[in-house]
Parts: C-alpha cells; structure tokens; sequence
C-alpha cells in the first residue's frame, strides 16, 4: 500500500518536473532535443511491446514510423487534412499495415519474421524513393505544416513540447495498461514458449497479429508527431539502420520493462547531441553496447535481473553482510 | 536477350552462392542468425585491398585475406556468441546485430565509404556465342562454388571433424556426452564460415571490379539469408540453388520489370515464397525442435 503510494507520489513528481522543464531550460536547442526524445520515446515502447513482451525480433519499425510519417504528409500537404485527422489516420494506416503483415506472419518462426520484417523496411525505403508522384522521391515531401487543435497552432518548441508530452504520457498509460492485462500476460506468455502458451489455450496466432497491429499504431502515431515538427519527410529518416538504432533503444533500457525505454532512448538521443564525436560514432558505439550488453546485461538497464537490480543486489548484500559482521561482534562480547 | 539476362542472373548466382554456403553452414548447424556474417568476411576484403595497395603480391595478399576471416569469425564466434550459445534466439541475434555494426563501423572509419577498384592482375576474357556474351571469370566463379560445395560435403561426410559437426547439428549435448570437443568445433565452423566468405566476397569484387562497405551487408549477409532461405536451411545443395534462383530472379526483374524497384520487388517475391514454402526447396532432414 506505501509502496504503491509512493509510487504514485514520485510518478507525479517526474510529470510535475516535466512539465516546468521548460521553464527551467531556456535553450531552445534543448528544447527540440527533449522534443525529438519524447516522440522516439512513443516507438522505443512499441518496440517494447512488439520484442521484449511478446519476443518477435522485428527489425523494420523504422518503416511503420515512415509509413505513418508519410501518410500524415501527404494527407496534411496535398489534401489539405487538418492535423487531427491526418494523425488519426496515420495511426490507422500503420496499423492496417501492421495488421495485414502481422496476419501474414502470424505462423512464421522467429528467423522468418525477422527476415520479413528486415524485406518490408527495404520495400518502404524503396517506395518512398522511387515513388516520385506520391512520396517527392529523393526531394521527400517539404512544407508540413505544424501541428494545429481547432485553430490552436503548436509551432514553438516550447508549445510542442507539451504536445509531445501528452502523446507521451498517454501512449506509455496505455501500453502499461496493456501489457498489465489479460492482453499483455498473453503476450508474455508466447515470448516464453509459445507451444506451451497454445496448450494454455492462448490463441497464439490471433494474439501475434494484435500485438504487431498495436504496436505499429503507435510507430505511427509517432510517426506523424515527428514529420509535423520536422515538417519535412525525408526518406532517408526511415532506414535500416534507423530502425537498429530504434531497436537499441528499447534494448539497453531493457526488454519488458517500460521506464526502461525510456531511459535507453533519453540515453541514445540525448548523447550523441552532446558530443560531435559520440556522433560520429554512434553506430560504432551502438554496435558495441548492443554486444556488450547481450554477453551481461541481456536484460537492460532496467529489466528484470538487468543492471538496476544488480545494483540493488549489491547494496543489500553488503547491508547483510555488515549486520552479520556487527552480529558476530556482538556474540564474541 | 532472354538468353543473356539468365545467363548475367547465373553468374551473379553463382558468386552469391559462394558467400551462402559460409552462412549456410553456419546457421544450419547453430541456428543462429549470423548478422554479422557479410561485415566479418567484408572486413578480411579490405584487408586483402589494404595489402594489395601497399604493394604485396594479390596471391600472398588474399591468402592472408582467407586467414584474417578465418580468425575474425573464430574471434567473433569465442567472444559474441558462444557466451550467449544458450540463451534463447534474441540474445545471440542481437549480439551479431552488434558484431556487425562494429565490423562495418571499422570499415567506414579506415577505408570510408568511398568506391575502390580491387586489381588481383586477373581478367577475365568474354566468349561470344552467337550473340551471347559470356565472361570467362563467370564461369571460373561458377566452378569455384560448385568446387567448395563438394569439398565441404566430402568434408562433412567423410572426416572425423565433419561427422562432428553434423553431431553438433543434431543435438549439441549427445554431441558432446559422444566426446565431440563442441567448443572447438563449433569454433572452426566459423572459421571456414568466415574463409569462404572472404573467398566468396573476393570473387564478387573481382566480378565488380570494385569494393566498397556494402559488400557485407546489403550485398552480402542478406543475399546469402535469401539464398538459403529458398534453398533450404542447412542444405549446402540447397544454399547454391537458392543463389541461382535468386541471381535469375534479380537479373530477370532488373530486365524485364523495372530497375528502380529491383529490390522491392525481390523482397516482395521471398516474402510471397516464405508464407508459401517456409522449408525451401531442399529442406534439412532435422525436424524442428521445440
């Protein structure tokens, strides 16, 4: 009961303290740095959920992020959609998409579903550059414009920064509230051994095709969010690499644990803007962490067994290991 | 000119064969996606481009060029997978995702992303058959792959270290209770792993005339994915058919289809072939373990 209190106290502290970041910084780079993280933030957790709770290795999230990018551009620039409704539907175009690859792959074992997943980013980096009447080619689509609520415009970094905030908030709640219910057990269940969650009578197949469709209606909701600030598409945002990148995120904050991406996005969008050499070789360092990482924290940094709780294993193995000390000394006397 | 695009589809083939019978090998027998395949055989490329542009004689230069990617893989295999062997498949995939990025990284920051021609002193003449050109190199290519192919099936058949390695793939602890030194074995697995590939992407340069970075990966891990997905995993025949096939797939599109969507077109095709034959064409005889 205290704990769960506390919980909920500290929760409203780290909103309450991001909520007057802006205030605090006056930067406007910063700004845009946190701005850039809160929307990465929204697909390091669907990779979450798709990899580390239900364990399908998908490697082209980076493609579902384009597709929602792409739809929101074009929906927004040459329709002439208001931003409300091209978000919306970004969100229900990468899931539709999300959907009929999931349907595809609902029976195909782990290699073959990576491989797909790897196929269907190529085909979108292909589409989006060869494409030229729909997706500008090379040029991409220019002139988004920003984000706008029935006639309030979000066009500052500051003003999209709660925007950003909000998409945030509401995507981590519902995808907490996803992988805490009946949805979410079932997902872990099939990442741990999916014959036997079919003998648990857990509709495997049904259950792969709706975390995949989830989790890419918030690439693309995200998706969107990020070529309205940016108001620019570019194909080149959308690569293989990208997605790697995007993987890692989820990865070194930890498989399965939701602050955790958090934390490995902050860490990997955040770093390389502080340094021009973490920069230029971040991919280098990505390769690396990704390495390290596996041989001794495959967890994360938050995961289960992950680094935090090595941490606090340690604390209380000295904590023990000082009383009993204290204890001897005390029956010696 | 139908004629001639089978045959340049042929002997791209056949170069892709090459590098998927390394990979082949490998993920048959561990069932490991080795990510980092294409980047450790294109890092052991560079170091034969590397010693030919200072100098060295191109025999003695791809000789150490085989040893190097014999000894990257074996280093890979000893420090990014085998501590990982057994916890489950994302761990392990995940960690060559990373071997290869640091390969590939390594790459970019010696060499760069610039275009080199590879001179071995070596060309190829061309044939001409009544309106058909073939490459002499081509067909020396195709041999090469069927040549290797033979000699690690008479390898795996007939050697004690062969007939360990198929022990491996079968089961890795009744291996091991039969007193197959598995550390050491799967360690050499690698390493011809890692040798064909340098000796397959040393081909493909020649064939090119060029090297550059994306030999590893775009060029490399995934054709060789590709090839023994449609061949079948762990097949060797398997893993040279699916080459052709691919080869003939990607020089028939490129004519006949569309250049620009080469690759969306191919992808969309194996994904099309994966839902419908998921076992390739010559699947292996291990059932799928639970």
């Amino acid at each position: 009961m205290m704990d769960a209190m506390l919980k909920n106290k500290s929760r409203i502290l780290l909103l309450a303290f991001a909520l007057s970041l802006p205030m605090i910084i006056t930067d406007e780079y910063w700004i845009r740095i946190l701005n850039v993280f809160y929307t990465y933030a929204v697909v390091a957790l669907s990779i979450n959920l798709i990899v580390g709770f239900c364990g399908q290795l998908d490697m082209g999230r980076s493609a579902f992020m384009g597709l929602g990018a792409y739809c929101s551009a074009i929906l927004s620039v040459k329709l002439g959609v208001p931003f409300a409704l091209a978000f919306v539907l970004s969100g229900v175009f990468a899931g539709v998409t999300g959907a009929v690859l999931g349907f595809l792959c609902r029976k195909s074992t782990f290699d073959y579903l990576t491989l797909v997943t790897i196929g269907f980013n190529v085909i979108c980096q292909v589409l989006f550059l060869n494409w030229i009447p729909v997706t500008g080619g090379v040029m991409g689509i220019s002139r988004v414009p920003p984000p706008d609520f029935f006639g309030f415009t979000f066009d500052t970094n500051t003003r999209f920064y709660y925007l950003a905030l909000a998409f945030l908030v509401c995507s981590y709640a519902v995808i907490r509230r996803i992988t805490k219910s009946k949805m979410g057990r079932a997902f872990e269940a099939i990442r741990d051994d999916s014959v036997a969650a079919e003998y648990a009578g857990i509709n495997v197949q049904y259950y792969k095709i709706l975390n995949f469709t989830v989790g890419s209606v918030f690439t693309g909701l995200a998706g969107s969010l990020s070529v309205h600030y940016s108001q620019y598409a570019s194909p080149f945002n959308f690569t293989l690499d990208e997605s790697i990148y995007q993987l890692q995120m989820a990865i070194l904050g930890g498989l399965g644990s939701l602050p955790g991406s958090l934390v490995g996005t902050f860490i990997l969008v955040v770093f390389p803007e502080m340094s021009r050499a973490f920069y230029e070789y971040r991919l280098l360092f990505v390769g690396i962490l990704m390495v390290v990482m596996m041989l001794y924290f495959p967890n994360g940094l938050l995961g289960n067994a992950g680094v935090g709780e090595r941490l606090i294993g340690v604390r209380c193995r000295v904590a023990i290991r000082r009383q009993l000390k204290a204890g001897e000394r005390n029956g010696r006397q | 000119m139908l004629l001639q695009h089978m045959i340049n589809g042929l002997s791209i083939g056949s170069v892709y064969a090459l590098i998927a019978i390394g990979y082949n090998m490998v993920y048959g027998i561990l069932e490991l996606l080795n990510f980092a395949h294409g980047d450790v055989y294109a890092l052991g490329c560079f170091v034969v481009l590397g010693l030919i542009t200072a100098g060295i004689n191109p025999i003695p230069a791809v000789a150490a060029g085989v040893a190097a990617g014999y000894l990257l893989n074996m280093l890979v295999e000893r420090f990014a997978y085998r501590p990982v062997r057994f916890s489950g498949r994302v761990t392990p995939t995940i960690s060559a995702v990373g071997v290869a990025y640091i390969m590939r990284n390594l790459i970019l920051k010696v060499w760069g992303p610039e275009t080199y021609p590879l001179r071995l002193g070596f060309r190829g003449t061309r044939i001409y058959l009544g309106g058909i050109v073939i490459g002499t190199l081509q067909i020396y290519i195709f041999f090469a792959a069927v040549f290797f192919m033979l000699l690690i099936t008479i390898m795996l058949k007939k050697t004690k270290i062969g007939q360990g390695i198929v022990a491996i793939s079968q089961s890795i602890p009744t291996a091991a209770l039969l007193g197959v030194p598995v550390n050491r074995t799967i360690s050499i697995v690698y390493g011809i792993g890692g040798a064909l590939g340098v000796i397959g992407g040393i081909l493909f340069c020649m064939y090119y005339d060029t090297i550059f970075v994306g030999i590893g990966f775009a060029l490399g891990t995934i054709k060789a994915w590709m090839a023994s997905i449609i061949g079948g995993v762990g097949s060797l025949k398997g893993a040279i058919i699916g080459a052709m096939i691919l080869g003939l797939m990607e020089s028939l599109v490129a004519g006949y289809v569309s250049t620009l969507y080469k690759d969306a077109v191919i992808w969309l095709a194996l994904i099309m072939f994966i839902l419908i034959k998921p076992q390739g064409f010559f699947p292996s005889q291990i059932a799928e373990k639970i």
